[in-house]
């Protein structure tokens, strides 16, 4: 009965055009009417409270660094280093567009800024080379989702914060599963472009090679930073952010000079703006979970998949289905948000890591970016990249597709994720 | 949005005065937090201190930008939404979608309110851990966003109301966080601004 | 019908505090004959502690157990239970919390919305490290200490030398791990079950600190009580208290035979107990003008008379 009332009133106010971030509190205020227990103070107090985390802090500062990155020239560097590595074979700007979306995810937490910088840099060089615009495009965007795999990653701070869990485990549990959805891509690239009939770019001179790596130096040393103050405690993920956006912020005004000090203004009302809808959203599903936990909505759902629990992959694979088809239409901060308080006590009852469910979810709701009809990373490189979306529609599945194998093979492979995961925390 | 009436009213340059304003304080806020954070990180290896309060207050700065910036992305449409249902409707239906939701809005923010303002009472006299401030001061957050909120949801539905919108301002939703903003009326630009920097 | 009433706590199960509100929640059950119940929600699932206490003094939770001190917000005077080593054993913790200081702190939460019921306990902080073994007072210089983020812990771990390196609690066990910090200070019981031995060598028997816990109650919730219902919920909480703190000693003693198997542990010699007290001194007299002289030389001069009379 709380189900149909949560999902009913969610999801009505949602269809009248009501923000998600509204349509939440919506909900909270139909729920308190169902509890009995009507009273202003428990949607201000959850609403105001849910916006202040010390961890939360990690999402406007690693906006910010990103925001830095893109407008100081950071990123343009770490997409030279790879054309100038893997530019010169067969189909290699392919490739470059993929290594270059692991490395700059190594620098960025977010999808969106990761496949708008790729897609302006890369579309341009792909299309003169030859390759197809909607196949480029689709590489593109699928590339740009593995951002909020490797670390950092907003995804993982906002689903760490939700269910509790440990940010930094849930960041280095995310690197070699953020490697493999590179790979699937170079694999299903290798495959659709064999036929292209492109002049590779000419091989750079090693004294080349070496300019170029020497000028994005600077830039690649942030990730190093990153995982390394992570790995050996020296800052939590939190204080990470800051000094990555602290740390571009000298490199790009001070080592490039390509971000003059009047542009830094716009730059922090631009973050800031982001962070406010992605944090207002956080703030306003704290209603919502508080009443969940409340009426022990997790508890009806545990009664709904009794059958399952008893298997934890069959339990698994009707999660991620169910992910699936709700990323299609929603994006991935509000899955996140409405789907971890539900979730959460679901995957614990029936015994699977949490870390581990953790990057499957995330890797999930990622996808969610790439798949019709609402996806925010499709509108962004269709919109940077000048194809219609029903064009890049057609680019992008045999990569979606990649995608979706790599997720299933975690699915089928625990060991894939964890095996790492106790790697890199050691 | 409105270029059609032609002088500009001394009321709307108060409203976009005040808009601008809370952007500055936005980006002020942030700026704070940078300076507050970091600079326990750096205190912390460089001298073995550290800025006792910089937790707390960073906390409570990062909670005033949340909620004047989520005012900021309500008067420029830039808060998440799914619109695949209400593109599907004619106008007239659009418009009854838009005045329903913009009176569930009005409710919300009336219960923000009232629910902020018993908070911001009850916490005149209690003080914060580490700071010792106020913590009327957290719940005040609660009055002015829902103050504003409501006087711009108001706004909305009166429009909505005595048919002042346009057909393309009857949806106020964007499906992704990524196009919102003044200047995301066109498809390219607000991808361009990515590039530039503008976006995260 | 039925009233439930929720429980708010940041605890999980499996700690004395957990087992204590669950007794609590089973003796108001029975003593009511089922007409009040009480819903427990543990590891701050209806929101952190000061968001409780506001909720409390709101009306939308109606319980909470939390470590007292955290109330100093509503009256500060609660902060003398964070001065250092203010106890020498339990007994003496007891005696005062269950005392008149009790009781003249818990008279100062009515008119803050709030009833204060019975106090349980948390136990004695103790400290652990990695680097070596602390048997005397120079041994803490210059270790890296994670303590609370409120301004006597941080004094307090200074003033013995240390560098207090204030950290919250979820990112404790990976600073230890990677070593970022060099030691810690808890409970007994709060080592094993955090795991902080796996990443910890040393642990010195310092009990420089007692955290008393509250169970409190929403005052708009106690005021719709009938006085019977009162009596039930009181007298609840006072047994729940006098179990909760037999689990803690019990539970505090197997901690320590399982620690002594795991780190090197040290007792500190009377005369190194004495020079710690002399170097905490500055911070004690800091805090006193803060709180107001008169209260803290009553609660000085209670103890006295309890430690007197053993
Ligand atoms: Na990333
Ligand atoms: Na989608």
């Amino acid at each position: 009965m709380t189900i149909t009332i949560f999902l009913g009133s969610l999801l009505g106010a949602m269809a009248l055009g009501v923000p998600i971030a509204f349509a939440l509190l919506i909900c909270g205020v139909a729920l308190m009417y169902h509890l009995d227990m009507f009273d202003a103070q428990i949607i201000a107090q959850n609403v105001i409270n849910g916006a202040d985390s010390f961890p939360l802090m990690a999402v406007p500062f690693f906006l910010l660094a990103g925001e830095i990155m893109n407008a100081g020239g950071l990123s343009k560097r770490i997409v030279n280093i790879a054309l100038a590595m893997v530019g010169h074979v067969h189909g290699g700007l392919g490739y470059v567009a993929i290594l270059a979306s692991c490395l700059l995810a190594s620098l960025s937490g977010s999808a969106v800024a990761d496949s708008a910088a790729l897609a302006a840099l890369l579309v341009p060089m792909m299309t003169a080379a030859g390759h197809n615009k909607e196949r480029s495009c689709g590489l593109i965007a699928a590339g740009g989702i593995i951002a909020p795999i490797i670390p950092p990653s907003i995804g993982f701070v906002i689903f760490g914060v939700a269910s509790g869990l440990s940010i930094s485990k849930l960041f280095l549990a995310g690197i070699f599963p953020g490697l493999l959805m590179g790979i699937g891509l170079a694999i299903a690239w290798t495959i659709v472009a064999r036929r292209d009939d492109v002049k590779p770019l000419p091989r750079k001179s090693a004294k080349e090679i070496v300019a170029t790596i020497v000028d994005g130096a600077w830039a690649m040393m942030l990730p190093v930073i990153i995982i390394v103050g992570l790995k050996f405690g020296v800052f939590t993920p939190t204080e990470a952010a800051v000094v990555a956006a602290v740390y571009s912020l000298i490199i790009a005004v001070f080592v490039y000079k390509e971000l003059k000090p009047k542009d830094v203004y716009a730059v922090f009302v631009q973050a800031a703006t982001t962070t406010a809808v992605v944090m207002f959203l956080v703030a306003a599903a704290m209603v919502s979970a508080w009443l969940i936990t409340v009426a022990d909505l997790p508890g009806e759902l545990i009664a709904l998949l009794e059958p399952f629990m008893d298997n934890p992959t069959l339990l698994l694979i009707v999660i991620m289905l169910v992910v699936v088809a709700v990323g299609t239409a929603m994006d991935m901060t509000p899955t996140i948000l409405i789907l971890t308080p539900v979730l959460m006590p679901v995957v614990k009852q029936a015994g699977i890591d949490p870390i581990y469910f953790g990057v499957l979810f995330i890797m999930n709701n990622a996808i969610g970016l790439i798949t019709p009809p609402v996806g925010t990373v499709l509108n962004v490189v269709a919109g940077v990249g000048k194809i219609s979306i029903s064009d890049l529609m057609r680019g992008v599945w045999p990569f979606l597709m990649a995608q979706l194998a790599v997720l299933f093979a975690l699915v089928a492979f625990p060991v894939l994720v964890t095996g790492p995961a106790k790697w890199f925390a050691s | 949005m409105s270029s059609s009436e032609a002088p500009v009213s001394v009321v709307t340059k108060i409203v976009d005065g005040y808009f601008r304003f809370l952007k500055f304080v936005i980006a002020l806020c942030l700026a704070i937090m940078v300076v507050l954070v970091f600079g326990n990180v750096f205190l912390r290896y460089a001298f073995n201190s550290g800025i006792s309060v910089s937790e707390e207050v960073s906390r409570w700065f990062f909670v005033w930008m949340t909620f004047l910036g989520a005012l900021v992305a309500m008067r420029e449409h830039g808060h998440l939404g799914v619109d695949a249902f209400v593109m599907r409707l004619s106008p007239f239906g659009k418009r009854v979608c838009l005045i329903l939701g913009q009176t569930l809005i009005a409710y919300v923010c009336w219960l923000l309110l009232v629910g902020s303002w018993d908070q911001t009472v009850i916490n005149l006299d209690v003080k914060a851990p580490t700071s010792g401030w106020s913590m009327a001061w957290f719940y005040g957050t609660g009055i002015v966003f829902a103050v504003t909120g409501g006087l711009i949801t108001l706004h909305n539905l009166y429009r909505a109301l005595f048919c002042k919108l346009g057909e393309h301002e009857l949806v106020q939703v964007k499906e992704s966080e990524e196009i919102h903003g003044e200047h995301a009326n066109t498809q390219g630009e607000p991808a361009l601004r990515a590039v530039a920097g503008g976006k995260h | 019908a039925a009233r439930d009433l929720k429980l708010a706590m940041q605890t999980n199960p499996g700690t004395a505090q957990y087992d204590g509100v669950e007794k609590f929640a089973a003796l108001v059950k029975e003593k009511s004959g089922g007409s009040l119940t009480v819903k427990i929600f543990g590891g701050g699932a209806l929101g952190g502690d000061l968001q409780v206490v506001s909720s409390l003094q709101g009306g939308t939770v109606e319980l909470s157990q939390m470590n007292a001190s955290l109330l100093n917000g509503l009256a500060k005077e609660f902060s003398v239970l964070d001065f250092p080593f203010l106890f020498d054993n339990e007994k003496e913790a007891h005696a005062i919390m269950d005392g008149p200081i009790g009781k003249k702190l818990m008279d100062k939460l009515p008119e803050k919305g709030i009833v204060g019921l019975a106090y349980p306990e948390l136990g004695f902080r103790h400290i652990s490290n990695n680097k070596r073994a602390v048997k005397k007072v120079e041994d803490l210089a210059g270790l890296k200490i994670r303590v609370i983020q409120t301004p006597v812990y941080v004094d307090m771990m200074n003033a013995l030398g240390a560098n207090a390196t204030p950290l919250p609690f979820p990112e404790v066990y990976n600073a230890l791990e990677q070593k970022a910090v060099d030691g810690a200070t808890n409970p007994l019981v709060t080592i094993p079950v955090m795991k902080f031995d796996e990443v910890q060598k040393y642990l010195t028997l310092t009990r420089h600190q007692y955290n008393p816990q509250i169970i409190i109650m929403s005052k708009k919730a106690w005021d719709k009580l009938t006085p019977a219902e009162q009596k039930i919920i009181q007298e609840s909480a006072n047994e729940a208290r006098d179990f909760e703190r037999q689990v803690s000693a019990k539970k505090n003693a197997e901690a320590l035979e399982y620690l002594k198997k795991k780190l090197e542990v040290t007792e500190l010699s009377a005369e190194e107990m004495a020079k710690m007290r002399e170097k905490v001194k500055p911070v004690i007299e800091k805090y006193t003008k803060e709180l107001g002289e008169p209260f803290v030389k009553e609660v000085y001069a209670e103890v006295a008379k309890v430690r007197g009379a053993k």
